[in-house]
């Protein structure tokens, strides 16, 4: 399946000899190694969840379970109604892909096709946003999220500074910048010709272009909001507000360890199963954000 | 740089450009990031100022109420927890460079070489990063379980090792936070360096060998010199990130046994919303700004000395 021509420090030729052989093996069982590490343990809590109460607890644990009881994952959805935080973080994630995509790419629209004068220096304080460590900032922004200033609204126990949050991603900005670096200027010029508002322009002729840059926005999007715990567990203090983290780590301290598991298990099927269908893209999106941000 | 689409057919008229011909030319632009504008305003850049602002007061709640200079800070450094924090600090540091830094780069020189099953193995190690980070600390948190329950400790057993007490242990417990958050995070770091050792020129390699390079001479001549940038960028946003750490030392420890992990971030979190003591809080932040900024700095400036 490899690629005969990847850039490796091993060629075929040395692979031929028997101490490189040797280093070669060695290495392929590390590799397992790091392989099983990553796998394993959320593999073992997802079974161990099936297990009964006597099994779970048995000293020393088993790894692979011989009691497989469906119906207690099916008891604890219903008690600790998990169906309510899925549908919050569905919920959090529609308006947060709204937000994200709409704002941060009108911005990123903004800085690499309008370009008005002044706006490099509108740029460069969006710049800073990523480099400068957000650990000033925290208690002044809950601050304005429990008393909005000018309009003294008390934002928590409500979705609207999450979405709002993620309309403010420098992130996200500097990849749809860079991806519009790209579409040629004659294309918006042929439509500025025949009448096209600047609006009209993004969103006939820029947004049908971007497609993979928006699902790469998306999918992280997506896997940010799963991910989020800091803003949703201080601002969704109400339990019917509440996320699927934010769930499991509040119901922490209350709850018995194999139920706790069942919980851990609610929290790390979905993503899994998204990047089992979408691991493509969401590599591509994780190189990708990381490369724009050195 | 390129006209614009929408100066493009104006060129005639731009001479005389005022103030006012600016605004008639380019006010529907800036409408269209008057709502990004107000959104980074409320919730970046207000806070940050407004957070300096604030250090320098006492605080009822989160409102300002006298001015008092620098009494925050002199509370916050004067504090015996400051010191413990500070060498804390200094053993993440420690431990995320012999763990965070150098693990996605041994990774990804490894999955790299692979011939066989090579994007099974990029996958997988990719595959933590997908775990949500609560949910991750906490299933470490039971995997790290002190006593023979602990499936850790239980796989230790196997090798004649003695149960460890792992995050209830002050000795163990920065290195265990740090275990798990490079298990989760050293993924999408990998992902950089494959994507960057796969941009390096096969015929280097090849013309190497013919000239007879043994593998660590084309390690330490071709690999190396090709990723010491992103290697260098690595080692910042490493450093940069201990600085913040939170989430781990939250739910695994509450930055326990005896503040034995205590972070920064942690601390003037609890600062603010468990000892109500806003003006702390943010003089702390300030300070690790500080730091910060000072370490970032003295960084570009060694990186440009070792480029020029």
């Amino acid at each position: 399946m490899s690629k005969p021509n990847s850039p490796r420090l091993i060629s075929d030729l040395e692979l031929r000899q028997r101490p490189v052989k040797l280093l070669y093996g060695m290495l392929f069982l590390l590799m397992i190694a790091v392989t099983l590490i990553c796998l394993l343990p959320p593999i073992w809590i997802i079974i161990s969840s099936f297990k009964d109460l006597k099994e779970f607890y048995q000293v020393p644990p088993t790894l692979i379970p011989r009691t497989f009881q469906l119906d207690k994952l099916a008891r604890t959805w219903q008690e600790f109604s998990f169906m309510q935080y899925y549908m919050n973080t569905m919920l959090v994630t529609l308006g947060t892909l709204f937000f994200t995509v709409t704002f941060n790419g009108l911005a990123g629209y903004f800085f690499s096709k309008l370009k008005p004068k002044g706006s490099a220096l509108l740029f460069v304080l969006v710049l800073w946003t990523i480099l400068l460590p957000n650990t000033v900032g925290l208690v002044p922004l809950y601050s304005n999220l429990v008393d909005f200033p000018i309009l003294h609204l008390n934002l928590t126990n409500t979705y609207w500074p999450l979405w709002f949050m993620a309309a403010a991603n420098p992130v996200t900005i500097l990849i749809f910048k860079n991806f519009f670096d790209a579409i040629p200027d004659s294309l918006l010029e042929a439509a500025h010709i025949d009448g096209s508002t600047k609006m009209g322009i993004f969103f006939r002729i820029i947004v049908p272009l971007s497609g993979p840059v928006i699902v790469t926005v998306i999918i992280l999007a997506v896997n940010g909001v799963w991910n989020d715990f800091f803003w949703p567990f201080m601002l969704l203090k109400e339990q019917h507000m509440w996320t699927v983290i934010v769930a499991i780590y509040n119901l922490k301290t209350s709850l018995p360890q194999d139920i706790q598991f069942i919980g851990l298990t609610f929290a790390i099927v979905p993503p899994v199963l998204l990047f089992i269908v979408f691991q493509r893209y969401i590599m591509q999106g994780a190189t990708l954000s990381g490369s724009v941000k050195g | 740089m390129d006209r614009t689409a929408s100066s493009g057919g104006r060129r005639r008229r731009a001479r005389g450009s005022g103030f006012v011909r600016y605004w008639i030319k380019e006010w529907s632009s800036w409408l269209l990031v008057v709502p990004s504008v107000l959104f980074f305003l409320f919730f970046s850049w207000e806070p940050l100022l407004r957070g300096i602002y604030l250090s320098f007061f006492e605080t009822r709640g989160f409102e300002p109420v006298r001015f008092i200079g620098l009494q925050n800070y002199v509370d916050v450094v004067s504090h015996s927890v400051f010191w413990q924090i500070l060498r804390n600090t200094f053993v993440y540091v420690f431990w995320s460079l012999v763990l965070g830094f150098f693990v996605p780069i041994a990774v990804a020189i490894l999955v790299n070489e692979m011939r066989w099953l090579q994007s099974f193995f990029r996958v997988s190690a990719y595959f933590p990063s997908m775990v949500p980070g609560i949910a991750a600390a906490m299933l470490w948190m039971f995997l790290f379980e002190p006593s023979e329950h602990g499936l850790v400790n239980m796989a230790l057993g196997l090798l004649g090792i003695a149960p460890l007490g792992w995050l209830q242990d002050s000795s163990l417990t920065i290195v265990t936070i740090v275990l798990t958050m490079t298990w989760r995070g050293f993924g999408a770091i990998m992902l950089l360096f494959l994507a960057n050792l796969q941009s390096i020129n096969n015929e280097l390699y090849e013309a190497a060998a013919i000239d007879g390079a043994s593998i660590r001479h084309k390690l330490a001549h071709i690999m190396l010199p090709h990723i010491s940038p992103l290697i260098g960028l690595t080692l910042i946003l490493q450093i940069s990130g201990v600085f913040q750490i939170f989430n781990e030392p939250l739910v695994l420890t509450e930055g326990g046994p005896n503040n034995a992990s205590m972070t920064l971030q942690l601390q003037s979190y609890f600062y603010a919303f468990r000892y109500f003591e806003a003006g702390r809080s943010v003089a702390l932040g300030v300070i690790t700004f500080l730091i910060l900024m000072v370490i970032t700095l003295v960084f570009f400036r060694l990186q440009k000395k070792v480029s020029d």
